[in-house]
């Protein structure tokens, strides 16, 4: 296995008498997505600022390249590539002095830095923009500028919190294809998104936090399973024995019993779901493969929130 | 170890990034940025100096006579001086810090948050630089008229002093660029202190307080010092005392005005 780009290791950060982040550890390799998970509130924001270096840990460790981040903070930031999920773009430039400007906040410079612009304006797509103000740019856009703007002065490890909010389906899918390519290129890349589908689709692997602390991490569908079994039924609101199937569920075991608009979704294991089958062969239900969805309302209900 | 940092920040070239990304927006929009903030003084010259000064005698500077047009041209320079290198730390790097969130984009890089505040003293203190030599010009060709009695040689040392004020002024009202909540609130600042603190320094009207203390409290400030070291310079030709209270004074201010802005601006900005 690759050796980790980042390493953070107990990572703990307090404000006040309020625990944010608990002794948390993470690692991105190269060429690998990392998925940073966690309802609003988990300490994903507190967590990015500790790896940014916005602000230091209470207690723990980050390394970048094996070195430690606290002493060697210049050459770990030359390292990273942040895209934070608030438009920074600097509006006094155009598109592609957005490009130059950014690279002269990096030391060692940029090399061939033309070169390199004209290279993340093709990729992005941002040509035809050059010369423009970043104004003229769509959501999409504006969210390839950040994004290349990151990675002008090729880092090793990239940020990339929540990039694709605010997009329609279409730019998404382009930021996914963006993003598969870097990861192709062999930048380790830390997401953080609501969306459940794309962090299942582009996560080598995912950390679920839920109040600061690891909840489950490791590969998504492993992830899934480990917390919610083989398949997820979906029990109608019109069904007449939805109740019953409920209290059924439970006498069996089941613990992440949610109702969503009226619909009873409970995942099930392949004993329980032929069991189900046996017990109410008249009632009507669906059954698919439990999703990060599903993951989080059952989370969410573990820790007591209601779903 | 943190506060030395924050002042060793301004030899650091990350200051100097932020610094020349501020000069680069400015030399795109140079018209508009230097000709309008930069007439301010100018009319304020005409009307106070030349207008308002018709029925005013001659005033005894330091056993020199000079009419008050002579005796307004230095307070101008300091007025703008102060003004300059304030306003722009306290409007301009507020749109700068808030609204367009150019400070995010910026500390998202290898460049740190004291080098964000020596970039924004650094150039504020520049635009300074800029507007006194504007004025120091209007000045020099009023002299040419016959309306002013001044040492023109010495005009080219105003704007280096009004550098080194500057940044005193500029790290001062970075503190309140730290702290307001929205850009309203900037009201308190500009009109509680600005301008009285503009008005006091000997600009336009020689003060002379009764107290001692108040008197030693004039001292310590760098408008004041700013005013008498430029009228100095240029009724006489020698700044006296003045010079040397103008860096004592300046140094007073921007040590401890720096570590709070840095202070302060890591804690709205970093939220740490």
């Amino acid at each position: 296995m690759t050796t980790a780009i980042l390493e953070a290791r107990d990572l703990t950060k307090s404000y006040g008498d309020r625990v944010v982040v608990d002794h948390l550890d993470l690692s991105c390799r190269p060429g690998t997505v990392l998925g940073l998970l966690g309802p609003n509130g988990a300490g994903k924001t507190t967590t990015l600022r500790m790896l940014y270096g916005f602000v230091p840990p209470d207690e723990g460790t980050i390394y970048y390249g094996g070195k430690r981040f606290s002493e060697n903070r210049a050459e770990a930031k030359r390292m990273i590539g942040v895209s934070t999920q608030d438009d920074s773009l600097d509006y006094d430039f155009t598109v592609a002095q957005n490009l130059l400007i950014y690279a002269s906040y990096f030391r060692p410079r940029v090399e061939n830095l033309e070169g390199r612009v004209s290279e993340l304006l093709e990729r992005f797509d941002l040509t035809p923009y050059a010369d423009e103000s970043p104004h003229v740019l769509s959501g999409g856009y504006v969210r390839r500028l950040l994004i290349a703007r990151s990675i002008v002065h090729r880092p090793s490890v990239l940020f990339l919190d929540e990039p694709t909010t605010g997009l329609d389906p279409s730019a998404r899918l382009d930021v996914w294809e963006l993003i598969d390519g870097m990861r192709a290129d062999g930048l380790g890349i830390v997401l953080t998104t609501h969306y459940m589908d794309e962090a299942e689709r582009l996560s080598d692997e995912l950390l679920v936090i839920h109040e600061g602390r690891n909840v489950v991490h490791g590969e998504p569908h492993r992830v899934i399973d480990s917390v919610l079994g083989d398949h997820v039924i979906i029990v109608p609101r019109a069904e007449p024995a939805r109740e019953e199937i409920a209290a059924w569920l439970q006498d069996r075991g089941a613990e992440q019993v949610a109702t969503v608009l009226g619909e009873l979704r409970v995942p099930v294991s392949k004993e329980d779901l032929a069991a189900l089958t046996a017990r109410f062969g008249d009632a009507t239900w669906q059954v698919r493969p439990p999703n990060l969805d599903d993951l989080f309302i059952a989370l969410a209900r573990r820790n007591g929130r209601p779903t | 170890m943190t506060a030395v940092r924050s002042l060793t920040a301004v030899a650091d070239w990350r200051s100097w990034a932020v610094f020349r990304r501020n000069g680069l927006v400015f030399l795109r929009n140079w018209r508009t940025a230097v000709i309008p903030p930069a007439m301010e003084p100018v009319i304020f010259f005409l009307a106070f100096g030349i207008g308002f000064g018709g029925f005013i005698e001659d005033l005894d500077y330091r056993g020199t006579l000079i009419n008050y047009a002579t005796y307004v041209a230095p307070g101008l320079i300091a007025y703008t001086g102060f003004g300059t290198p304030y306003y722009e730390a306290l409007y301009s790097a507020y749109v700068r810090m808030f609204y367009q969130k150019t400070w995010d984009g910026i500390l998202a890089t290898q460049v740190e948050l004291p080098s964000v505040v020596w970039g924004e003293i650094l150039w504020g203190a520049v635009r300074g630089m800029v507007n006194i030599s504007i004025v120091a010009s209007v000045i020099a060709v009023f002299d040419l008229l016959g309306v002013v009695d001044v040492r023109l040689e010495f005009l080219v040392f105003l704007p280096v002093l009004g550098f080194f004020a500057g940044c005193a002024f500029a790290s001062f009202a970075l503190i309140f660029t730290a702290i307001v909540p929205a850009i309203d609130h900037m009201n308190y600042p500009v009109f509680l202190i600005g301008w009285p603190l503009s008005l006091v320094s000997n600009t336009f009207f020689p003060v002379e307080p009764e107290s001692a203390a108040l008197r030693a409290l004039m001292q310590l400030n760098p408008v004041y010092q700013l005013a008498e070291c430029a009228r100095g310079l240029l009724v006489l030709g020698n700044p006296g005392s003045h010079l040397l209270g103008l860096l004592g004074s300046t140094a007073l201010f921007l040590v401890p005005c720096t570590l709070l802005s840095v202070r302060l601006t890591r804690r709205r900005v970093l939220g740490d």
